[in-house]
C-alpha cells in the first residue's frame, strides 16, 4: 500500500523552474531513495510533501490525505527533518522535547532522552552552544521522539560525522523493520545505497529514475582504480565490462558495468599492487545513464 | 489554540516584555512625579506661546490655548514620544516574529511541520501577545501610579478616568499589534518588516503631528491611529471614547484576519 504518491506534481517559481509533474509512490515500510544533484528540485519536492509550499499543478498525497488541504492532519505522524536544522537559540534538548511534547499532545520525553543515549547527545546544552553538528542531532531526535509513521529526511546526514551517520542509518533500518517508512532525500549515491530498497532519481524538476536498488546498482555499475606493480603486456585487454578512461603502464581507470565476478577472476594472477572499487558520483551517473535516454 | 505553542510563544515574548515594561514603569514613574512640578509654570507662560500651543495641541490631540488643568496635563506621560515609542516597539516586535521572524531564521520548516495548522500557530500567538502587551501597559500604569503618589493630592489624577486611558492606550496597542501581523504575514525577512512598520507608524505621527500646522495633513489625520487616541480629553472629560476605540479595536481585528488570511495561504520558502 503506497502511503506517499505524488500525481504529476509541479512547483514553478515564477519563471524559475522549481519541480515538473513529478510522479512518485512510496510503499509503507519502505526505506525510499529521493537522489538527485544540489538544485535539482528535491528540497521543493519535500516541501511540497509537508504543506509548506502550495503545488502549481498535480497533488502529493500522504496517508490518503492531501498534503496541502490536510496538511495539519497528516503531520502527527510525519517527522521531518531538514539539512541543516535551525533552531530557537534560547532551547535546549529537554525544553525543546517537553515543548515538542505540548505541542504534539503527547510525552516525548521517556523516547527523547533514548534517542539522546543513542545519538549521544546532552540536552541540557543551549542550542546557541551547540555545533552543527549537534543541532543535527537535536532535531533527528525531534523528529524520531513521536515514533512518526513516514520519516521525510532531506539530506539529514551531510553535517554529522561517519561514526553518527552510521549509528543513525541503522536506526532508519530498525524503524523500517518495524514498519515505519523512510523518505531519504541525498546527493550521495553510496548512502543511499546502503539503506534504501527503491530509489527515485531527479534532475532540473523531473523524476529520471525510479526503480529498485537492484536495478540501479546495475545501472550504476563501479569506477575501478587499478595501480599495477609492474606494467602489462601492451596486448593485455581489459575485460570487456571495464571501459577505460585512463591507462597509463602502472595506472588504469575506467567504469566497471555489470557484476564483479568476472572482473575479480581476470585480475588473478596479475601484478595488482593496489584496487579501488567505488560508486560513481552522481553526475557520472546522470551522464553515462540517464543523460542520453532524457536527451531522447 | 495550543498550550505548548502558547509556551514556546512565551518564552520568545518574555524578554522583549521585561524590556520595554521595565522601561516603560520607569519612564511613567518619572514622568508621573515630575510633570506636576512644572504644570503651573507650563500653564502659564509656555502655554501662552503660540507655537508651543500648536506643538501640545498636536501632542495631546486638543486645543491647548485653553488653561491647562492638573488633571489634564497628566496626559503628557500618555503621549509621549518615548511612552509611545516604547509600547509600539513592543508590538512591533512580537507581532512580527511570526511568521517573518522564523521564516529569516529558518525556524518556520520545524514549527510548521509539527501538526497544527497555520491558524492554530497565528492564534496561540496572538493570545500571548495580547497577554504580554497588558503586562506591558500594567506596568507603565504601575510606574504612574507610583509617580503620582508622590505628588500632591490637588495634581493627582482621576484613577477611573487613567484607566479609561489605559484602555484607549491598549486598543492602539492592539491596533498597531494587527498591522504589525499584517506586515509580517507577507514579508520573508524580519527586517523589511520592521522597517516597514517603523515607516507606516512614523507616517501616522507625523499626519498627527502636522495636523494643526498644515490642513492636508489635518484632513488625513483620520488615517492614523493617533487620531482616535486622546488622553487628554479623557482625563479633562472622564468620557469613555467608546467610538475611538470601536475604530482602533475593528481596525486591529481586521488587519490580523488579514494576516492570517495571507499566512494560511502562502508559500513558506527558508532557502
Amino acid at each position: 500500500m503506497a502511503i506517499l504518491e505524488t500525481e504529476s506534481l509541479t512547483r514553478h517559481y515564477g519563471v524559475r523552474r522549481g519541480i515538473e509533474a513529478v510522479n512518485l509512490s512510496v510503499r509503507e515500510g519502505s526505506l525510499f531513495g529521493f537522489l538527485g544533484p544540489n538544485g535539482a528540485g528535491k528540497t521543493t519536492t519535500i516541501r511540497l510533501l509537508l504543506g509548506l509550499l502550495r503545488p502549481t499543478a498535480g497533488h502529493a498525497h500522504i496517508f490518503g490525505l492531501d498534503a496541502w488541504r490536510d496538511s495539519s492532519q497528516i503531520k502527527h505522524e510525519v517527522g521531518y527533518i531538514p539539512g541543516d536544522v535551525r533552531l530557537h537559540s534560547w532551547l535546549d534538548g529537554n525544553t525543546a522535547l517537553k515543548l515538542w511534547g505540548r505541542i504534539r499532545r503527547r510525552d516525548l520525553m521517556p523516547e527523547g532522552r533514548r534517542l539522546a543515549d543513542r545519538f549521544s547527545l546532552d540536552l541540557s546544552v543551549k542550542v546557541r552552544k551547540m555545533s552543527r553538528g549537534m543541532r543535527q542531532k537535536l532535531g533527528l531526535i525531534l523528529a524520531l521522539a513521536h515514533r512518526p509513521r513516514l520519516l521525510v529526511l532531506d539530506e539529514p546526514t551531510v553535517t554529522l560525522d561517519p561514526l553518527m551517520q552510521s549509528t543513525f542509518l541503522e536506526h532508519l533500518r530498525e524503524l523500517a523493520a518495524v514498519g515505519h517508512t523512510v523518505f531519504f532525500s541525498s546527493h550521495t549515491l553510496a548512502e543511499v545505497e546502503s539503506l534504501c530498497d527503491r530509489v527515485a532519481m531527479i534532475r532540473d524538476g523531473k523524476i529520471v529514475a525510479n526503480e529498485s536498488l537492484a536495478e540501479l546498482r546495475t545501472h550504476a555499475g563501479h569506477e575501478v582504480t587499478i595501480r599495477w606493480r609492474e606494467p602489462l603486456s601492451a596486448d593485455c585487454a581489459p575485460p570487456p565490462a571495464l571501459t577505460l578512461t585512463e591507462r597509463e603502464p602502472l595506472l588504469w581507470h575506467g567504469r566497471l558495468d555489470g557484476p564483479l565476478e568476472p572482473f575479480i577472476a581476470w585480475l588473478a594472477g596479475k601484478p595488482v599492487e593496489d584496487l579501488h572499487l567505488g560508486r560513481p558520483d552522481l553526475e557520472t551517473l546522470f551522464r553515462h545513464f540517464y543523460a542520453p535516454q532524457d536527451a531522447a | 489554540m495550543n498550550w505548548g505553542l502558547m509556551l514556546k510563544a512565551a518564552l520568545e515574548m518574555w524578554p522583549a516584555t521585561l524590556m520595554c515594561g521595565g522601561l516603560l514603569f520607569g519612564v511613567e514613574t518619572v514622568m508621573a512625579y515630575v510633570l506636576p512640578t512644572f504644570q503651573a509654570q507650563f500653564s502659564n507662560g509656555m502655554l501662552q506661546i503660540e507655537f508651543v500651543q500648536s506643538l501640545v495641541g498636536a501632542m495631546l490631540g486638543v486645543d491647548a490655548s485653553e488653561a491647562m488643568g492638573p488633571q489634564a496635563f497628566m496626559a503628557f506621560p500618555w503621549v509621549h514620544p518615548v511612552v509611545l515609542s516604547l509600547i509600539w516597539s513592543h508590538a512591533m516586535i512580537c507581532c512580527t516574529r511570526m511568521p517573518a521572524g522564523e521564516i529569516d531564521r529558518g525556524t518556520i520548516d520545524l514549527t510548521l511541520t509539527l501538526p497544527v495548522t497555520r491558524w492554530t500557530v497565528l492564534r496561540s500567538e496572538t493570545v500571548v501577545w495580547i497577554a504580554v502587551g497588558a503586562i506591558v501597559l500594567l506596568s507603565g500604569f504601575a510606574g504612574y501610579m507610583l509617580g503620582r503618589s508622590f505628588v500632591g493630592p490637588d495634581s493627582r489624577p482621576d484613577i477611573g478616568r487613567t484607566m479609561i486611558v489605559l484602555a484607549n492606550c491598549f486598543c492602539l496597542y492592539l491596533a498597531v499589534g494587527g498591522l504589525a501581523w499584517c506586515v509580517s504575514a507577507y514579508f520573508d525577512r524580519r527586517g523589511p518588516a520592521l522597517a516597514v512598520m517603523f515607516m507606516i507608524l512614523l507616517a501616522s505621527f507625523l499626519l498627527n503631528f502636522l495636523g494643526p500646522f498644515w490642513n492636508v495633513a489635518d484632513r488625513l489625520s483620520f488615517l492614523g491611529p493617533l487620531h482616535y487616541y486622546l488622553p487628554m480629553v479623557v482625563l479633562r472629560d472622564g468620557a469613555v471614547p467608546w467610538s475611538n476605540m470601536a475604530v482602533l479595536l475593528t481596525v486591529a481585528v481586521v488587519l490580523w484576519t488579514a494576516a492570517g488570511v495571507i499566512f494560511s495561504r502562502r508559500d513558506i520558502c527558508t532557502v
